[in-house]
């Protein structure tokens, strides 16, 4: 316990477990203002991974300055694309968001597979499916020395933005008019159509930048393992802190910490990893289980 | 939202009772940490690891080992391997490929613990890595193949094309053509190194195209050799000996690491402060491979072709030495040339005989 | 397209669609009365792990596929009382379930990891050789009653009063309230149903195609008869069709290579995938939207 709260090294580790499921929350937060569920994560995850990376190697020769910003577009577009494709068949009205942003998880993994295995199969390891290294400028930088990233930054501003959105604008406003009443938001002329477009593709962007800060920040080049279930994580945090950028904070360090926790657990007692899943689930199961919601209570 | 301060609580406590027995105890000579990718009861690639660490620990009195099974090639094994070395370990062995990274980070922060990476290619002051050349060590399998087989077919499972695994492929069917020139192998990729529903499939796949040999280049060999058992097929087995308990009928032999010596030798050099990491690659007759035992479908003219096979690739025969084609036709290692170990990476062909795609 | 291959390909979609037929049957049960339940891969997990390690400390594969049954029912069950009981939202349990089963596996199969076992035997249709052939007739008694169960499921749905309740559940609860059923108690039984099928499917993975346990190894089947669901438009019938063209592509692409065909294994993945896309647009397109009309919703009683 120690470890993890008394030094700088176990807390910037706290830190960095965060960064993606700050991200992977917001994505499932802002579309359910709306009452969209995007179950999606994981895909748009990987999909602005392979984005970026497409950026990373075709622009290798470029400097940070340029490179990193251009990287960060690029993890954005690749995710809100991904997104995109379940909330045009939402909008559309052909298929429920949830069973297509869960059915393109699959997909994604093995697009990115099979990029590390073919075009980009990286000479030097032959040996392991993996694309080459990203040189230095594609790599996102760390704060003093410490192994927090600047995908921090990115999770902060990607909250504060969707605090503001929704609390400040109209915008805000009128996605949760579409939340709470869809035809009558139709009635009022609220354009439900490019609202689902919109937010899907924002949605899986911030998702995507997720991804985008394992590759160059995590892993340094694109692998065939990025997350462990962050999207998933993601939506659990968001549905517990309510969908509000404080709560996400709050809920995302409560769960770094179950996860560090389980790792020294790990080691020091012997139980497999998976025991933190079911102690994570039973905690979910209590608060879950405390007050059944009703309305006429 | 009153439910945060209870869960904290709650994992606060939880906190303190897995920080608890990590305090105070006896030093012992050395604290050894080892990762594995999967479960150690795998009859493959981590039980060879075990039973090599396991050799380690009893020859070295005073050793205590610390294990983590099914750690992920992600972050989440860098923070294990810290999690370690906050434990007191001073020599850490990371045992799968996707470790190596973050192995690497952790010895740039923690320049007085030892590492050694098996299968990777970095190397750092107190960083080493190490292998088996298997790819030579295929040669006797495909040789003992090639005499069992009464189809001509024989079957290969690969998990993850990449290079080495290739090269093994090669060499299996270049022994098997050595003794029988007619035989070919199939090989059938399943997209991962443990996936163990695609590997039922994929080795059902090959006895249903005419294989009755069935072999692998997958973490854990155990559930092919049961569907070839299953199918009165015969099986060599790979990563680790053991695997010939699957198989008590169709089992002919295989190739298993002992990793025991070297890593013996590599936590005594850590204890006496002479650790010198390097590029360690070691095929049969040199300590990290081994020949199994022949299951009792082998008669002893065909177990005495195969030993002699063996010894020979012990002393030195390389089967990569030109003339050597693909199965397109194009020659690929010329009249004089040979690959050595350093080129086992960078296989994308296959050689006459195999029927499969490498790329 | 030789005989082999083609038969090779039958046998494989044939071993690896019943999981997820079992899988869809249960979901589907589950739907009909209202509740989607997105931890599915969590309840096939807890059926695998629990099949292979009662098999394994008993020696019996029949004591195993019903202890895994019995475990998967006991599990749903949990989700039941939350979503039902305590009206707690179903996606968010759902996932939480997910997770839940993810841990009691790997702790049930810890133990039993590359234990031998003998696993459900393989009954040989006779008077036929070996080979593929052979192959096409020689399963386990899971296999020979898929066809059956979804006969039974499809039965129990549509042909009884216990059927039709849970049905009106699954429609609009607060009539079928007003006519003197319970909404819990129908949707409680409908999900001890859906549980016991959801572990039978995940037995079948342990204990017959692979007879190992590993964490993890459902592999995402759970979702896959989720989406298999609104393909065979809850209907159990099409479950089987759903479940056999999902195996099929998944097999296909292996028996291609062992045949020598010049196939991305990647590529080759995503075909089950897509195919499924493909299918839930053209439903989509049709308009006509067969799923119940109060899936997903909670019901909060009449006060």
């Amino acid at each position: 316990m120690l470890y993890v709260f008394g030094n700088t090294y176990g807390f910037s580790g706290l830190l960095v477990r965060m960064i993606p499921l700050l991200l992977t929350a917001v994505a499932v937060a802002l579309p359910s203002r709306m009452g969209l569920i995007n179950v999606g994560g994981e895909g748009q995850l990987y999909m602005g991974a392979w984005l970026a990376t497409a950026g990373a190697l075709g622009l290798a020769d470029q400097p940070a300055v340029v490179l990193l910003p251009v990287l960060t577009v690029l993890g954005f577009v690749g995710g809100g694309l991904w997104a995109l494709i379940a909330g045009l068949l939402r909008a559309l009205r052909l298929v429920n968001e949830t069973i297509s942003t869960l059915l393109l998880n699959y997909v994604a993994p093995m697009i990115v597979g099979f990029f590390i295995f073919g075009p980009w199969r990286s000479p030097e390891s032959a040996s392991y499916p993996q694309s080459p290294a990203f040189v230095d400028a594609a790599r996102l930088p760390g704060f003093l020395h410490t192994r927090v990233n600047a995908g921090l930054l990115y999770a902060l501003v990607c909250l504060a933005l969707y605090h503001l959105l929704m609390t400040r604008t109209r915008w805000g406003l009128e996605m949760q008019a579409i939340g709470g009443n869809p035809e009558a938001a139709r009635q009022l002329g609220i354009p439900l159509f490019r609202y689902i477009l919109v937010v899907m593709f924002a949605a899986g962007g911030i998702a995507g930048i997720a991804g985008m800060v394992e590759v160059t920040a995590i892993q340094g080049r694109l692998v065939s393992e990025l997350s462990p279930g962050y999207g998933f994580i993601g939506f659990l945090v968001s549905w517990l802190a309510g969908g509000g950028a404080a709560g996400i904070v709050a809920m995302s360090f409560l769960f770094a910490v179950i996860s560090s926790i389980g790792d020294i657990l790990q080691i020091t007692q012997g139980l497999p990893f998976a025991v933190v899943d079911i102690l994570m689930a039973v905690m979910l199961f209590i608060v879950l289980g405390r007050r059944p919601a009703g309305r006429a209570r | 939202m009153a439910r945060i301060p209870v869960l904290l609580a709650a994992w606060a406590a939880l906190g303190l009772f897995a920080a608890g027995p990590a305090a105070a105890q006896d030093k012992p000579a050395l604290t050894v940490g080892a990762i594995y990718v999967g479960s150690v009861n795998d009859y493959g690639y981590n039980r060879a690891m075990k039973d090599g660490l396991e050799e380690m620990k009893k020859a070295i009195p005073g050793l205590t080992l610390i294990e983590a099974e099914n750690v992920p090639e992600t972050a989440e094994s860098e923070r294990i391997m810290e999690g370690m070395i906050q434990q007191g370990a001073k020599l850490i062995f990371a045992t799968s490929f996707g470790h190596q990274q973050f192995a690497f980070n952790l010895a740039k922060t923690h320049p007085d613990v030892a590492f050694e990476h098996a299968g990777g290619w970095m190397q750092a002051a107190n960083f080493g890595n190490f292998f088996g050349a298997t790819q030579t060590a295929w040669y006797p399998m495909g040789v003992a193949a090639g005499k069992m087989t009464r189809s001509n077919t024989l079957g290969f499972v690969v998990g993850v094309p990449i290079g080495y695994a290739i090269g093994n492929v090669n060499a299996f069917e270049m022994g098997a053509r050595s003794v029988n020139p007619q035989a070919v192998t199939r090989v059938v990729v399943t997209g991962g190194w443990a996936d163990k529903a695609k590997e039922a499939a994929a080795a059902n796949a090959l006895i249903d195209q005419g294989a009755d040999v069935v072999t692998m280049h997958v973490d854990s060999p155990s559930t092919i050799i049961q569907v070839a058992e299953q199918r009165s097929a015969y099986s060599i087995g790979f990563q680790s000996i053991e695997a010939r308990q699957l198989a008590p009928n169709g089992w002919l032999t295989g190739l298993g690491f002992t990793w025991g010596p070297f890593m013996t030798a590599t936590a005594r050099a850590v204890i006496a402060g002479t650790f010198k990491p390097a590029m360690v690659r070691q095929g049969l007759g040199q300590g990290m491979m081994g020949v199994a035992p022949f299951g009792k479908a082998v008669p002893a003219d065909v177990r005495e072709l195969v030993t002699a096979s063996a010894d020979k690739v012990a002393k030195g025969f390389n089967p990569f030495t030109g003339p050597v084609t693909d199965n397109t036709g194009a020659i690929r290692i010329k009249e004089g040339e040979s690959w050595g170990g350093a080129d086992m990476g960078k296989f994308d062909w296959y050689v006459e005989g195999v029927i499969g795609k490498a790329k | 397209m030789s005989a082999a291959l083609i038969a090779g390909v039958i046998a494989s979609s044939i071993s690896s669609g019943t999981s997820l037929i079992y899988a869809t049957l249960g979901e589907i049960v589950g739907e009909r009365a209202g509740i989607v339940n997105l931890g599915l891969e969590g309840i096939m997990l807890v059926g695998a792990a629990t099949g292979f390690a009662v098999t394994a400390r008993t020696g019996d594969p029949d004591v195993g596929l019903a202890a895994a049954a019995l475990a998967g029912a006991g599990v749903n069950l949990i989700f039941a009382w939350l979503v039902v009981g305590r009206r707690a939202n179903q996606l968010a349990t759902g996932l939480c379930l997910m997770f839940f089963g993810a841990g009691l596996s790997a702790l049930i199969g810890r133990p039993f990891v590359g234990t031998l076992i003998t696993g459900l035997p393989r009954l040989r249709l006779p008077g036929l050789g070996a080979g593929a052939a052979a192959r096409l007739a020689s399963y386990d008694i899971l296999v020979y009653l898929a066809a059956p169960t979804a006969v039974l499921v499809w039965w129990l749905l549509f042909r009884t009063r216990w059927g039709l309740v849970v049905r009106a559940v699954g429609e609009d609860p607060a009539v079928a309230y007003a006519a003197g059923r319970r909404p819990a108690a129908a949707q409680y039984q409908a999900l001890a149903l859906a549980g016991l099928l959801g572990g039978v499917a995940g037995a079948h993975l342990s204990l017959a195609l692979t007879l190992t346990w590993a964490e993890g190894m459902t592999a995402g089947r759970g979702f896959i008869a989720i989406a298999l669901v609104i393909f065979a438009r809850w209907n159990p019938l099409w479950a089987i069709a759903g479940a056999l063209l999902f195996g099929g592509a998944e097999a296909l692409q292996l028996q291609l290579q062992a045949a020598g065909a010049d196939v991305s294994p990647f590529l080759m993945s995503m075909i089950p995938y897509l195919l499924t896309f493909v299918v839930l647009i053209l439903w989509g397109w049709n308009r006509q939207s067969a799923a119940p009309a109060a899936l997903g919703r909670t019901w909060f009683g009449v006060e």
